[in-house]
């Protein structure tokens, strides 16, 4: 067994026996899969049409029309709470309809009316619930704007000159990507937390508890010690991604995508573009938290630096979600983009080509072997033992 | 067998080491003498092929430091300032992997191990894991690692810093056993009962400089002090500019 493999066994069995540094592997791919379950889930049961939405209503008795028209879409009609504006504004109700009391006089008189929908538009909980019940309300008013116009004698379509109609041309495959794309993000998340407490404990943490001038003046050369150190935390990392990604594909299988009108469709081959392109990032990641540990004065500099940089992964899908770009070829051999580009198109369902993955994976493999030789060089520098 | 000549190592313009040139035979034990920052530690440094020196020389055995640090390396045994342990990894578990990057292997290393367990008297705590051990059983570790190649030369900066009597006591035991089979040992201390409670031949360093040399007897000659504290003293204080 030659030095490298050595260094690289023995931080294994050190990691193993850390709780903190097994954690960070085993519980952090649990956090992806539960998160999109959870929001996916929730979707799922906010768009649902044939779920009854119940509607607090504030003087139900001045529109009996109008309630029964509501009550015939499934809108169960419910007293309101007593402080109906407070319900609304703490989130207890989504919404509350005010009648006013001049509505059945107004109505008889055939003069406009105006019901009241009191609202939280800064709450994302019960939006499709809102609209619904906003679009009922609307469908109601022009069913009675056609029917007086009928008893005058006047041509509906005198009122309605233009008519907007949209199309909705985005395919289930890209609706679905909206909501998975969190995939991606913890996918590389993954790549970047899987190793780094091994890479910062291993360099770092060695350096810290005094063990690491020792292990120099053994006669392996630094350049194997750094080696095994880095494949080790690469292992962490490639090992979290893989669990990650496995444990998300299980979870997309429990939540009822069709209800959504989502069609996912992740195959084998899909898995393994993915593995391809993201495993080399595990080689990369690792090597930067090797390097910049090594640099740091202290255990908590070290800490610092990379808990900053564990914001890489999050950037380009943070970018992509408030500009969407198409994919283009440039973007495939820069670390972390390159990754990011290829897993949205593939969960999107289109076609992404081969040569995407192979320059994914080259990308980030040249950048892991430069960091390796970088960090090789200042385990080789005097400062190392002298500190700084 | 230890020769250091001519040594200088400055660190951006702060002179550690002005010139230190020295020597410290086989089956003798060479004190290193000096009080806090006089260029001790960065002299054993040099010696370990650690650090490159701005001029002179360092030879282990004939084997030049500088050209061949590995080489050197292969034939010192060193105990530096800084020996931390694994803690997860028990007591043997620690020997071991030094042992494995020492490239020993199968029953050689397990023997070797055994052999050293048995010689530091740490076969109590053996296959314990380290974070609990005292300072004496953590130093114990650390010898035990920096011996596990059987080198005959060993150097041992500042060994007694933080034992306890009992500690000490077994510590010197050791030294004596390590001379007793022919070893050259090299220890540095800026304690003077602990140099002259054991050592053969005195360095005294002040200032990065070699001050003094000799037995006991002889610097005591050379500085026309009573006891060791006195010669210490009048060395360390005599040649300062």
């Amino acid at each position: 067994m030659s030095p490298l493999w050595i260094v690289f066994r023995k931080e294994l069995i050190d990691a193993i026996r850390d709780r903190r540094s097994l954690m960070s592997m085993l519980l952090f791919p649990l956090l992806g899969p539960v998160m999109v379950s959870v929001a996916l889930n929730f979707t799922a049961q906010e768009l649902d049409q044939n779920r009854d939405v119940e509607l607090p209503v504030v003087g139900q008795e001045h529109a009996p029309q109008l309630m029964a028209f509501l009550h015939d879409h499934r809108v169960e009609l419910v007293p309101p709470p007593d402080d109906y504006l407070e319900a609304v504004r703490i989130g207890d109700s989504p919404m509350v309809l005010i009648v006013h009391e001049d509505y059945a006089e107004r109505f008889r008189d055939a003069r406009a009316n105006t019901v009241e929908l009191v609202v939280d538009q800064s709450r994302t909980a019960g939006a499709g619930d809102r609209a619904r019940v906003r679009h009922l309300l609307e469908a109601y008013g022009e069913r009675l704007a056609l029917l007086r116009m009928v008893a005058r004698g006047v041509d509906p379509q005198l009122a309605k000159p233009l008519k907007v109609q949209s199309v909705d041309v985005s395919t289930p495959a890209k609706r679905a990507a909206i909501f998975l794309n969190l995939l991606p993000m913890f996918v590389l998340l993954a790549a970047f937390i899987g190793g780094m407490y091994l890479a910062t404990d291993a360099t770092a943490g060695e350096r810290e508890r005094g063990s690491l001038e020792p292990l120099l003046l053994t006669p392996v050369s630094r350049g194997a010690i750094v080696t095994g150190k880095w494949l080790a935390s690469v292992l962490f990392s490639a090992v979290t991604v893989v669990l990650t990604l496995g444990l998300t594909l299980v979870a997309l299988g429990t939540i009822p995508l069709e209800e959504i009108g989502l069609h996912v469709d992740i195959g084998v081959t899909d898995v393994l573009g993915i593995l391809l392109a993201v495993i080399p990032l595990s080689f990369a990641a690792p090597a930067a938290q090797v390097l910049v540990a090594l640099f740091a004065r202290s255990y908590k500099e070290a800490q610092t630096y990379l808990s900053i940089m564990i914001f890489i992964p999050t950037l380009p899908g943070a970018i992509f979600g408030i500009k969407p770009l198409e994919a283009q070829p440039w973007m495939y051999p820069i670390p972390v983009l390159g990754q990011q580009t290829l897993l949205t198109s593939t969960i999107r369902g289109e076609p992404t080509p081969v040569y995407g993955f192979v320059l994914a994976a080259l990308g980030a493999s040249l950048l892991a072997l430069i960091l390796v030789l970088a960090a090789a060089r200042m385990l080789r520098s005097e400062r190392i033992v002298m500190g700084r | 067998m230890i020769e250091v000549t001519g040594l200088r190592k400055t660190f951006g313009g702060v002179v550690a080491v002005e010139d230190v040139t020295f020597s410290a035979p086989d089956g003798r034990i060479t004190g290193l003498l000096g009080p806090n920052g006089a260029g001790k530690t960065t002299t054993l440094r040099v010696v370990s092929g650690m650090l490159q020196p701005d001029r002179g020389e360092a030879r282990i055995d004939d084997v030049d430091v500088l050209a061949d640090p590995s080489a050197g390396r292969a034939r010192l045994g060193l105990l530096p300032d800084a020996r931390g342990l694994y803690p997860r990894l028990t007591a043997r578990e620690n020997i071991r992997y030094y042992g494995e990057l020492y490239g020993l292997r199968g029953k050689a290393l397990g023997k070797r191990i055994d052999e050293l367990i048995e010689m530091l008297e740490l076969g109590h705590v053996a296959d314990r894991a380290a974070t609990g051990f005292s300072q004496g059983e953590r130093m114990k570790v650390a010898i035990a690692r920096a011996l596990v190649h059987d080198p005959p030369n060993v150097i041992l900066d500042e060994p007694t810093n933080g034992l306890d009597v009992m500690s000490i006591r077994s510590l010197r035991a050791f030294l004596v056993r390590l001379r007793e089979e022919g070893r050259c040992v090299l220890f540095s201390s800026h304690v003077m009962q602990e140099v002259s409670a054991l050592c053969d031949a005195i360095v005294i360093i002040a200032k990065g400089q070699v001050v003094a040399s000799g037995t006991e007897e002889e610097l005591k000659v050379q500085t026309g002090a009573e006891t060791m504290e006195d010669v210490f003293v009048a060395a360390a204080t005599e040649e300062a500019p």
